[in-house]
């Protein structure tokens, strides 16, 4: 049994987390559940079609540890209480989700409840970034949904040669999604754009009209960390599915450190 | 019938034999007696019904020895039917003789001169007095080839070699009594007199009772015999050589340590005589006499007649390594291993694999799809056992010198695509019977069909499969492979590799990674291109499915001056392409109102243009393509390809047939194509030069000198209506080129110089780079910014056409402005940066060039190898470097030799002789059977004599 577990604060962000909840459980063919940890002055309401389990105690180590359980792929939490707020998670969220090691789904409050039909994964081209869409995908099983793929090149890594376009684009786009998407190839398109991953990743969502972004991360936002992540939550106005890269890195047998040929 | 009864093998396990002899060897090396006789009087019948039959089972064998042929074939009288061949190098090192089932062959004679064989006899002489003075008599027995035999103790009468030890001490004391202190001083003796009298290589040995003074002795055989197995496709790693004598005899080394040359040190050396003071380290001592040596023969025909899977010589500097598998890389690593012969192209699969492989099997000219949707089509699988999951490959190794790919794990293989036959394939392997398909024959394919026979004992394999568009010829062809069989297939295959080789190689003493780089180019230049038909070469060659297997330039351009030096018929079949795409190229022509023809910038099956219209940018833009409408130098590059092989090789027939045809349609195509101005000059409007960066573009300098070229050749050849030859010869001299006499820089194109001057070179983080995705593709337009050379290019295609002494105000000026964003780039650039003498950019532009694929710069390598950049790689080497051009009936020679590299060279065909050229420090040597060099006026040029 999968369970996709929200958790529910009592707040205006309910809603979102609810729904995107109900959504990502379709996407993953997952039961939904929902948790709230009783505080003075906030309550939820029953929720119909949605157990709903009270629990008491210290917010973040209740939910933390209502993650880790077994039947759960993923915790839903709300990215922070008020659109306005200007940091990318509030406390409780920022606790929970650098904890738990298993994919959180981080809801903003402005986000609009629908079905997840297309998934932006943005990818840098390393083995551990690969993880996220794969542990995806894996979670997913036969559901089928859009995968937009983003590869942002910065100026170091911008390609020494670009050849025939009109064959060599298509050439590297093929290798690169086998190489850092090989679960998903032929189900996956590939963006690519160059600049900086932070400001690209929310423009392209918008553009390519994703519903989700799904994306590895090493669970620390401190300061001057994930850049991508912060922007992601700040500026996309969607659901990020935040993969932790410890998690899901389970190196398939054969990858090992580079074997040159020669 | 009456069958003769077979003779009893020897036994083969009396005693084991070391791990080290644990393996099939291809060739064995032997000496005679001691060795393989007893002496000259043994029987040796069964060992002649274990070579005739090792030879029919593929395996190479050499008798060395210092006596005359006579001597062992008399004892021998083996006459193999092959495929392994027999030959007998004797009279110590100065002939050569091939034995089969039409008799014996001489292939090789040492002849000496008048002058030497007196020489010769003043030093036997000498030698005789020499010892007579100190008391001892001594005689010249013999006059042998090239030799003088003098014996030391005419007392004893023929001693049998078990008596060497007491022959060699009665020797030694008949020395000593005369103050001669041993052996050792009595061989001094006869060096001294040899060289006294003239002879300035003396090999002077002894075997105890005699001293012999000769201008040969084995170590020619072994360099002889190495050599032949060499290009026999053979190479030393996989041979065994055999002898009896490797220790010192009398303070003299063993006659078979002279089989121990430099040549043959990857061989497998053995001694199964009693070698008294030992062998030298590298020599495994067996013992046993001839029994022992038997003994081993008999494991090497029962690995043979088992079914063993051949091995690879593994010689680092030859092959192409992957150990074990890595996910990530394994699609590049495919394409750097693949195995072609010209029609059929395999990628590097392991044999047992998943969905992250790729075996894919391309069919070279087979097309599917319309337009720009045409590509290449994929054959069915042959390399491809089973896709039962992961099988756990340990070692993929590809040997460029014979095209096999050898893989090492649970289940271990030998694959080939026959170079002797190509469109057949081979393949053995030994493993898991449950991972080895079931024994059957069967025909498979759509556009191509595979027709194949598999053969499963126990836990041996063995697949032979034959391809063709043609049905029942890929069925006639896999029934001819199958009579000849496995073995006789992979010799073939090895000797047509070998031979490919010995006509194309070229070597650098001075930087081993480079060297190996090269070859690595130059194998899959070979593999990927047919000897006969058309042969379109696509972008990736057979390697992969990226360009679709759409023709570009890259072949006209890049590929075929390798081919047109090398193995001319090659670069023949590569036009033929273009000429039965005439009619195409016409109507190209005429759809735009112009005269003669105009190849497409990218083509395919019909000849008709084929480029995509637009493309994805790395910045996520969608850009038109307009190279298929614009870029129309390939016009010329195709003339241009034309006449490199009409200057390689002189082919009359071509030159005055369809040669003719390509150079004048594409003339008249230019000749229609040119517009005049109010001054009478003549412009070439809206084009795109090799720096794809700037389009549409006017006058593009390239584009205009070689299409002026195109119209003076074609004035040129015989024939032509006189009256359009004056037409052609005006619009040449009419067309403008941007040339500025005051700067000596040619402008790439009309307003070049008033773009954005942006100097790339310091701009961009690294160089190659992509400069339109850096900077954008609307910037670079406007700015002096070149994707490859341009202007360039001329001097590195045709240095005659543009003015004298412009090199270097032109490299000057271009390459800092120059991002190298074409794999094409930096090879051009390490040609022009050596006939400039900056070795330094030079080498570092070869090295990007050579290590494309390698190192996957582009990474797109997994879709295939850049061939045109391999061919540009040789063309830095022999155009740049070595300064090798054809100049009529002459190939010049202008080297530029960095100081890094000992010597560079190149084996290379012209006008229909093969030659090999050496470039050092002391300058210029060729060695070559009709051809000969000279210097003129300081510059070197080869020439029939």
């Amino acid at each position: 049994m999968k369970t996709v577990l929200a958790a529910l604060a009592g707040s205006p962000a309910d809603a979102p987390v609810l729904g995107a909840a109900r959504s990502l459980g379709e996407m993953l063919a997952a039961d939904v559940a929902a948790i709230h940890v009783e505080v003075k002055g906030a309550d939820v309401r029953d929720l119909g079609d949605v157990p709903l389990r009270r629990v008491s105690g210290d917010v973040v180590e209740e939910l933390a540890g209502a993650g880790l359980g077994e039947e759960v792929v993923a915790l839903v939490l709300g990215a922070r209480r008020l659109p306005a707020d200007p940091r990318p998670l509030g406390a409780t969220a920022e606790a929970v989700a650098t904890r738990v090691a298993k994919p959180v789904l981080i809801v903003p409050p402005e986000t609009q409840p629908t079905s997840i039909r297309r998934v932006l994964v943005p990818l840098e081209g390393t083995l551990e970034s690969s993880h996220a869409p794969r542990h995806l995908f894996e979670l997913a099983g036969d559901v089928a949904f859009e995968v937009v793929a983003l590869h942002v090149l910065g100026t170091e890594a911008i390609p020494a040669f670009t050849d025939q376009p009109q064959h060599e684009r298509p050439a590297w786009e093929r290798e690169f999604l086998a190489r850092y998407c090989p679960s998903g190839i032929g189900d996956v398109r590939l963006e690519t754009r160059v600049g900086s991953a932070e400001n690209i990743v929310p423009l392209v969502a918008e553009e390519c009209g994703c519903d989700l972004i799904a994306m590895g991360w090493a669970q620390e936002l401190a300061p001057g960390r994930a850049p991508v992540v912060r922007s992601a939550l700040l500026q996309s106005g969607r659901p990020v599915l935040l993969v932790p890269v410890g998690a899901a890195a389970r190196v398939p047998a054969g990858l090992g450190a580079g074997t040159a040929a020669g | 019938m009456t069958v003769a009864p077979r003779r009893r093998a020897p036994k083969a396990t009396r005693r084991r034999l070391p791990s080290a002899l644990d393996r099939r060897f291809e060739a064995v090396v032997f000496d005679w007696d001691g060795t393989a006789v007893t002496d000259r009087q043994a029987d040796a019948g069964a060992l002649r019904e274990l070579v005739e039959e090792l030879c029919a089972l593929g395996l190479d064998l050499a008798v060395i020895t210092g006596t005359h042929v006579g001597n062992v074939d008399g004892q021998l009288g083996a006459r193999p039917a092959g495929p392994g061949r027999l030959h007998f190098l004797v009279n110590r090192g100065s002939e050569v003789f091939r034995a089969d089932e039409q008799g014996l062959h001489l292939l090789y004679r040492r002849e000496a001169t008048a002058e030497e064989n007196a020489a010769l006899d003043r030093a036997a002489a000498a030698t005789v007095g020499d010892l007579a003075l100190r008391g001892l008599q001594a005689e010249i027995v013999s006059e042998r080839l090239n030799r003088r035999k003098i014996d030391l103790i005419p007392d004893w009468v023929d001693p049998p070699k078990s008596e060497i030890d007491e022959l060699l001490r009665a020797v030694e004391a008949r020395l000593f009594d005369a103050g001669i202190g041993g052996l050792r001083a009595a061989v001094d003796l006869g060096v001294d007199s040899a060289r006294e009298e003239g002879v300035s290589d003396p090999r002077v040995t002894s075997d105890a009772k005699h001293v012999e003074i000769g201008l040969t002795d084995k170590s020619d055989s072994a360099r002889w015999i190495l050599d032949h197995l060499w290009r026999r496709g053979i190479g030393p790693g996989l041979v065994l050589i055999a002898g009896d004598e490797f220790g010192p005899l009398g303070g003299l080394t063993g006659s078979d340590s002279f089989l121990l040359v430099e040549e043959g040190a990857r061989a497998t050396a053995l001694s199964v005589g009693v070698e008294p003071t030992g062998v030298p380290s590298e020599v495994l001592a067996l013992r046993g006499g001839p029994e022992r040596f038997l003994q081993v023969l008999g494991d090497q025909r029962d690995r043979r007649r088992r079914g063993d899977v051949p091995e690879v010589d593994r010689d680092a500097a030859w092959t192409i390594q992957v150990q074990g598998f890595e996910r990530r890389l394994e699609r590049a690593h495919e394409a750097l291993l693949t195995i072609a012969d010209g029609r059929l192209g395999t990628r590097g699969a392991p044999l047992v694999g998943d969905g992250g492989t790729t075996p894919d099997v391309l069919f070279a000219g087979v097309y599917d799809g319309e337009g720009p949707a045409a590509e290449l089509v994929k054959s069915p699988q042959w390399a491809r056992l089973s896709a039962g999951g992961w099988a756990g490959t340990r070692r993929r190794t590809l040997d460029l010198h014979t095209g096999l790919l050898r893989e090492d794990g649970p289940v271990t293989s030998l694959r080939f695509s026959s170079l002797a036959r190509p469109g057949t394939v081979a393949l053995r392997a030994s493993g898991d019977p449950d991972r080895l398909p079931r024994s059957r024959r069967r025909s498979v394919g759509r556009r191509v069909t595979a027709a194949f026979r598999d053969r499963r004992r126990q836990n041996l394999f063995e697949r032979i499969g034959a391809y063709d568009p043609d049905r029942d010829t890929a069925e006639t062809a896999l029934a001819a492979a199958e009579t000849a069989g496995f073995d006789r297939l992979l010799a073939d295959h090895r000797e047509a590799w070998g031979g490919r080789w010995a006509g194309a190689d070229v070597a650098i003493d001075g930087d081993d990674e480079l060297q190996h780089a090269i070859r690595f180019a130059l194998f899959h230049l070979m593999a990927s291109v047919p000897d006969d038909g058309e042969a379109g070469v696509a972008a990736r060659g057979l390697s992969g499915d990226a360009y679709r297997g759409h023709v570009f330039w890259d072949s006209d351009v890049f590929v075929l001056p390798f081919l047109a030096a090398t193995h001319p018929q090659a670069a023949r079949a590569m036009l033929e392409y273009r000429v039965r795409r005439l009619p195409a190229a016409r109507a190209g022509a005429a759809r735009l109102g112009r005269k003669g023809a105009r190849f497409p910038w990218e083509s395919a099956i019909d000849g008709n243009d084929v480029t995509p219209s637009a493309a994805r940018l790395p910045t996520g833009e969608l850009v038109p393509i307009r190279t298929g409408e614009l870029e129309e130098h390939i016009v010329a590059d195709v003339a241009w390809a034309a006449a490199q092989y009409i200057d390689w090789t002189g082919d009359d027939e071509f030159a005055a047939g369809p040669g003719r045809e390509l150079i004048g349609e594409t003339a008249r195509y230019w000749a229609s194509r040119v517009r005049y101005d109010k001054e009478g000059r003549a412009h070439i409007y809206g084009v795109i030069g090799p720096d794809e960066y700037h389009e549409p573009v006017d006058d593009n300098a390239f584009t205009n000198v070689i299409a002026r070229w195109n119209l003076r050749r074609a004035a040129e050849l015989d024939g032509s209506d006189e009256r359009e030859r004056e037409e052609w010869l005006a619009v040449a001299d009419a067309l403008v080129d941007g040339y500025d006499p005051v700067t000596g820089v040619y402008e790439q194109f009309a307003g070049f110089h008033r773009l954005e001057p942006i100097m790339i070179a310091e701009v961009a983080p690294r160089r190659p780079i992509a400069a339109d995705v850096l900077l954008g593709w609307q910037r670079v337009r406007g700015a002096q910014v070149l994707k490859q050379a341009d202007v360039l290019m001329l001097h590195h295609l045709l240095p005659e056409d543009v003015q004298s002494g412009s090199l270097l105000p032109n490299l000057e000026f271009y390459e800092p402005r120059t991002a190298h964003g074409s794999s094409l780039s930096p090879a051009v650039h390490a040609a022009l940066f050596a006939r400039a003498r900056r070795f330094d950019e030079a080498l570092v532009a070869l090295s990007i060039a050579a290590r494309m694929d390698l190192d996957d710069l582009t990474g797109s390598t997994a879709g295939g190898l850049h061939l045109a950049t391999m061919g540009g790689v040789w063309q830095a080497l022999a155009f740049g470097f070595a300064g090798v051009r054809p100049a009529g009936d002459r190939l010049v020679v202008d080297p530029r030799l960095p100081p890094q590299w000992h010597s560079l060279e190149l084996a290379l065909r012209f006008r229909g002789e093969p030659l090999r050229l050496r470039i050092d420090r002391r300058g210029v040597a060729i060695d070559s059977e009709a051809l000969t060099l000279r210097r003129k006026d300081g510059i070197w040029e080869v020439v029939s004599p």
